[in-house]
């Protein structure tokens, strides 16, 4: 006890030079800080620019004009039969792809069949359909270039290939314009021909009978969790059920589906209706965690209030908490929502990474879903699908962003503090 | 009331014309006041007065709320302890304090004590951390009940353990003030009593602050008072002088409970 | 007639608001007369009818659609066209449904030509089995309906039934989750159970060798380590290192030091991140640093670099989990009590001491359990690792080689075209249960952690 009580020498130099190595310390301590989330700010850019610069170009397709008399070889197809439910059948079988390949040549050069896509007939099709008129006439038609020809005129290329692309732009005969096949076609085996909107509806279908199922249940279970359930073992089965359910992997939610949905009940196979049904089990604990947060948000003097002038429990509920704890809800639901809709892994367990080359009928065809669509994409050997895989990509992350933002909108525009 | 009449001949810490707002809305009110070297001062007067607002200010504490903003001048043996070249750091290990609610960290209760004088470099090494740490629990009146359980956690032990834990670790430091903010709300009478001892014993080596709601305690541990109603500083004086003779007439309807 | 279900649902919601009108103008008629008095009001003698219409219908509906698909395809495959299919396996299966597409008259014509014979009994027997299910349906709704309504009366405690059919279906919902829960562990348990039969458990969980053939199980090649040690790897090392440090001084940062306007922007900027789909990772892990990383690999003289590696799945992983792991520190660095920061201020403490001995200590039981559960989400991580980390199972440290996870065989696994009962798929389950019960065991430390640290704050 013989240490001296002095008062400290604040001023002594060595403790000058202490205070100004804490101080430094201090500054490299937030720089750190600021560095991290720089970091993690660099690497959103980072992706967001990758995505944006190799998807920006999918979206637009080169096409090639090309010439066609139909007066000079006329299509052998009755008008009037146009408008058939078989006309597809009917034209094709006409011989309207060769048609089309001999124009090419001949507006082209050598070879110049082989310029345009092999599915570029199509479109011709197409046109017919709208105007049966251009079968008597000879017009110029805007058609999609072969996968090759579109790389090359987008990003250059060497040799003969890069030379004829270079000299056909000279011309003027190619141009680029905004790739509706993109947004109007499911999968194809062709780039210029593969699009998303069999996906996007897939997707659609999908996330509605998810949310559909894993909604009002999840609503209901929370409402029964917060308001009613006694507190036994029961309920607190439920509520480890729950909070285990929202952090299981997700691809489990595949391996159930696959062995219960699909082997055991004989569900269809790669349908919206089995991968909603995998989402809303996915969902559900989220939903309920959301909703269980807002309905405790619900001050407890409300639910006396009701009481106290004779509603009964089942109408407090109903009629005054659940409005009150609805935005909440929502919040919620939608991020479990978007979270689902952006999910991939169980979804290739119930055969939805099959090929499905066309826009789902039902909710019980088969379909893929759009994030799925971007994995089959990215597996693609074709090089033209990098684009179309960023493309996908942007237009996947476009609609969870604003899923995302409408919901921060409702918490913020709700958020209620009692 | 005269500037005069506050003034204390050798003042450890001096306020003049201090006022600390909140945003907008102002807390203090044009407060001056001296802090003397070897005295307890006492902050009396009702809630919300701001007595707390005008403790933290004394060791810059309201540096922490994003609004708080202090005009005026606060000094510390002389120097203007807001003034730029005033180092925070040393200021508060200068101007120790002690909180309402006992909050010692989640670490042993050795380690609680040892944390100011590590952090500061104050100790030359293991032997002398020891005694600095044996010698602020015993100051604080806390050897004898903790002395086999240093490597105990602080927050096992009783609130009036902790409280004097809190002392203890604000004594390691050396400091030459100590804040205290209603240092005994969350105590029983017994705590309080031991706390009311130990600033006894600690009065003369520091210069004490103590904010009290209890007229009581403030009579008994303190030889100056300071009434504070509404953001200004109503008297200030001896406590004897306050409490048997006040010159004014809220200073008198508070402490004989006529509101608060 | 066709069974479409949604057009069903619909036409019993219209029944049941028929119900409801019904049952509440009866109600009101008899509260009108002299001398009766209600026990409810008229609107739950509506609610009563409805429900009586709706649910036992809507079960039926449920049900129906459930199974009918599979009664119409065996009612087909009884009939003579059908015996000349193939016995197995992916053409049956598209000629199934191309038939059967066909026949709903979602596609004009069909594609295979096996199909054409079986357009004919599918349109049939599809026919058939919706007029049944129609036909049940209707009945079931009408009965339900009628019976409400003759026992609507001034002595029927309407509000009490309907509430305690609330009060029923709200317990229903939420059995679901345990229903799901027993779901998940029966499946992958009854799968496991024949996988063992095949392969014993000591193989799987400690054998060092993994290539599964197909046809009948060859001994030695279902060595779960060279996976376990992947997953391992990727997930729980060197995601973390990236996650972990980047995660804590963000939450770190914006808590303690950021303006209140900075943490208004990062916040959601998190949350974007956060919401990124992991197919989108795994894209950019493949597309854009695997191939870095190879580069870097070969520039340092790594052997065995791949453009598959360990390290870029790991790193893509880890920042996908940053914002799990920030937002997690967040919540319990701001659970730690203002004195205690207080406290150490007024000591003198600088704010980064403060932070590193006092506050991280506070927040570490909140901290430590939002990490495990970030290792539990990194280690069920599928496309980051299916896209970026390959399908070889090597047991190596070596972060530039290629290795292979638990999630991305068990994709690779079912994903093949074979039958459900090989060897081969039932491994996936076997996989399943292991990593099932592993993250079910962090799950449930992590939320001990966490729930016994918010109670000491609270
Ligand atoms: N962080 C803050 N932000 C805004 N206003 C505050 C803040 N802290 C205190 N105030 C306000 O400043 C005034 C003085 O508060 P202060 O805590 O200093 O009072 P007090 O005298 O210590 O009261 P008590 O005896 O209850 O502790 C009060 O009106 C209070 O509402
Ligand atoms: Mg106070």
């Amino acid at each position: 006890m013989n240490r001296q009580t002095a008062p400290t020498d604040w001023k002594a130099p060595a403790m000058q030079r202490r205070i100004a190595a804490r101080y430094a310390a201090e500054r490299r301590f937030k720089a750190m800080g600021l560095g991290a989330v720089l970091l993690s700010a660099l690497f959103l850019a980072f992706l967001l620019t990758v995505m944006v610069g190799n998807g920006a170009r999918g979206f637009t397709y080169t096409h090639v004009a090309v010439p066609i008399d139909f007066t000079a070889t006329p299509l052998p197809v009755e008008p009037s039969r146009l408008g058939d439910p078989d006309a597809d059948q009917l034209i094709a079988n006409a011989g309207l792809a060769e048609i089309v390949a001999l124009a090419a040549d001949e507006a082209l050069g050598e070879n110049g069949s082989a310029l345009i896509s092999d599915n570029a007939w199509k479109d011709v099709r197409r046109a017919i359909k709208d105007d049966p008129a251009l079968l008597r006439a000879k017009s110029v038609f805007e058609l999609p270039a072969s996968s090759l020809v579109d790389i090359a005129a987008k990003e250059g290329a060497a040799g003969a290939l890069g030379a004829r692309v270079d000299a056909l732009t000279r011309e003027g005969k190619l141009a680029r314009h905004i790739h509706w096949s993109f947004f109007r076609n499911a999968d194809a085996t062709d780039p210029a021909l593969a699009g998303i909107w069999g996906a996007l509806k897939g997707s659609v279908l999908t996330i509605i009978i998810a949310f559909l199922i894993a909604f009002p249940t999840g609503v209901l279970a929370a409402l029964y969790l917060e308001e009613y359930a006694p507190k036994n073992r029961w309920s607190d089965l439920i509520e480890v059920s729950i909070n285990n359910l929202a952090a299981v992997p997700s691809i489990i939610f595949g391996l159930l589906a696959l062995a219960v949905f699909i082997n055991w009940f004989g569900l269809c196979q790669a349908s919206p209706l089995v991968g909603g049904l995998t989402l809303a089990l996915m969902t559900m604990p989220v939903i309920v965690i959301a909703s269980r947060n807002a309905i405790k948000a619900v001050p407890p003097s409300i639910r006396d209030a009701a009481l106290g002038v004779g509603a009964s429990p089942v109408q407090v509920v109903f009629h005054h908490v659940l409005p009150l704890a609805l935005p909440g809800i929502l919040t919620g639901t939608i991020i479990g929502m978007a979270r689902a809709l952006g999910e991939t892994a169980p979804l290739l367990l119930i055969g939805m990474r099959a090929f499905i080359g066309d826009v789902p009928g039902g909710i019980c065809s088969p379909s893929t879903v759009l994030p799925m669509q971007i994995f089959l994409w990215s597996d693609e050997v074709d090089r033209g699908f990098v684009e179309k895989t960023s493309a996908a990509i942007i237009v996947l992350l476009i609609v969870l962003l604003s899923m995302n933002a409408l919901a921060i909108y409702l918490r913020n525009k709700f958020e209620k503090r009692w | 009331m005269t500037h005069d009449e506050l003034t204390i001949a050798n003042p450890k810490m001096k306020a003049e014309g201090v006022d600390v707002f909140y945003g907008a809305k102002q807390a203090i009110n044009n407060v001056s006041i001296d802090v003397g070297t070897d005295l307890v001062t006492a902050f009396i007067g009702p809630s919300g007065c701001g007595k707390s607002t005008f403790l933290r200010s004394l060791n810059r504490m309201n540096d922490t709320l994003a609004s708080a903003r202090v005009t005026g001048k606060i000094t510390l043996e002389g120097e203007d302890i807001y003034a730029p070249s005033m180092d925070v750091v040393q200021l508060r290990a200068r101007v120790g304090m002690v909180f309402q609610k006992p909050n010692p960290f989640p670490k042993s209760v050795y380690d609680n004590v040892a944390y100011g004088p590590r952090i500061h470099g104050l100790a030359a090494g293991k032997a002398d951390l020891d005694l600095i740490v044996e010698r602020a629990l015993v100051r604080a009146g806390l050897w004898d009940e903790v002395k086999d359980r240093l490597g105990e956690s602080g927050t096992a032990l009783s609130g009036g353990q902790q409280q004097r834990l809190c002392i203890a670790r604000a004594i390691a430091v050396n400091p030459e003030v100590i804040l205290m903010d209603e240092p005994c709300s969350a105590l029983d009478p017994i705590a309080t009593a031991k706390i009311e001892d130990l600033i006894h014993e600690l009065r003369g080596k520091y210069a004490i602050v103590i904010v009290t709601h209890n007229m009581q305690q403030a009579a008994r541990v303190s030889q100056r008072t300071a009434f504070f109603h509404l953001g200004t500083l109503v008297e200030y004086g001896k406590t004897a002088d306050i409490f048997t003779n006040p010159k004014q007439d809220r200073t008198k309807d508070y402490i004989t409970g006529r509101y608060g | 007639m066709t069974f479409n279900a949604p057009a069903l649902l619909f036409v019993i919601v219209g029944l049941a608001l028929i119900g409801w009108l019904a049952g509440r103008a009866r109600s009101a008629l008899l509260a009108a007369r002299a001398g009766v008095k209600l026990h409810s009001r008229p609107q739950y003698h509506g609610w009563y009818v409805a429900l009586w219409l709706f649910a036992p219908a809507a079960l039926f509906l449920a049900l129906w659609s459930s199974v009918s698909p599979a009664l119409v395809t065996s009612a087909v495959l009884e009939t003579p066209a059908a015996q000349g299919l193939p016995e197995f396996g992916f053409e049956r299966g598209a000629i199934l449904s191309d038939a059967r597409s066909t026949a709903a008259g979602r596609q004009a014509a069909v594609r295979l030509p096996a199909a054409a014979p079986l357009v004919e009994p599918y349109r049939q027997a599809a026919q058939r089995y919706g007029a049944i299910g129609i036909g049940a349906m209707l009945a079931l709704a009408l009965a339900g309906g009628l019976y409400g309504y003759s026992r609507v009366g001034p002595g029927l405690r309407a509000r009490s039934r309907v509430e305690r059919i609330v009060m029923a279906m709200l317990l229903l919902a939420s059995l679901v989750a345990i229903l799901t829960t027993f779901g998940i562990v029966m499946s992958l348990l009854f799968e496991s159970i024949r996988f063992f039969r095949l392969v014993s458990p000591a193989e799987l969980l400690f054998g060092t060798h993994w290539n599964p053939q197909s046809g009948a199980p060859q001994p030695g090649t279902f060595g779960g380590i060279p996976l376990f040690w992947g997953t391992v790897l990727i997930g729980a090392i060197i995601a973390m290192i990236v996650a972990i440090p980047i995660g804590m001084m963000t939450a770190v940062y914006l808590t303690q030091y950021a303006a209140p306007r900075v943490r208004r922007w990062v916040k959601p900027c998190l949350e974007v991140l956060a919401g990124v789909p992991t197919v989108v990772y795994g894209y950019f892990a493949a597309l854009t640093v695997a191939p870095a990383l190879r580069e870097f690999a070969a520039m340092l003289g790594v052997p065995n670099a791949s453009s598959e590696s360990a390290l870029a799945a790991g790193i893509v992983m880890g920042v996908m989990i940053i914002p799990f792991i920030s937002s997690m520190a967040d919540d319990s660095i701001n659970a730690v009590p203002q004195a205690m920061r207080d406290g150490s201020l007024a000591l003198g403490a600088t704010p980064n001491e403060t932070i590193r001995e006092v506050l991280i200590p506070a927040a570490l039981p909140g901290v430590m359990g939002g990490i495990l559960l970030a290792v539990s989400r990194a280690i069920g991580e599928t496309m980051i690792v299916v896209m970026a980390a390959g399908l070889s199972a090597n047991l190596t440290a070596n972060p530039f080689a290629s290795v292979t996870t638990v999630t991305a065989q068990i994709v690779k696994l079912l994903t093949g075209d074979q039958e459900f009962n090989s060897a081969k798929t039932l491994a996936a389950f076997a996989l399943g249960l292991v990593l099932f019960l592993v993250t079910l065991l962090l799950n449930i430390a992590a939320l001990r952690i966490v729930k016994k640290y918010r109670e000491a704050y609270e």
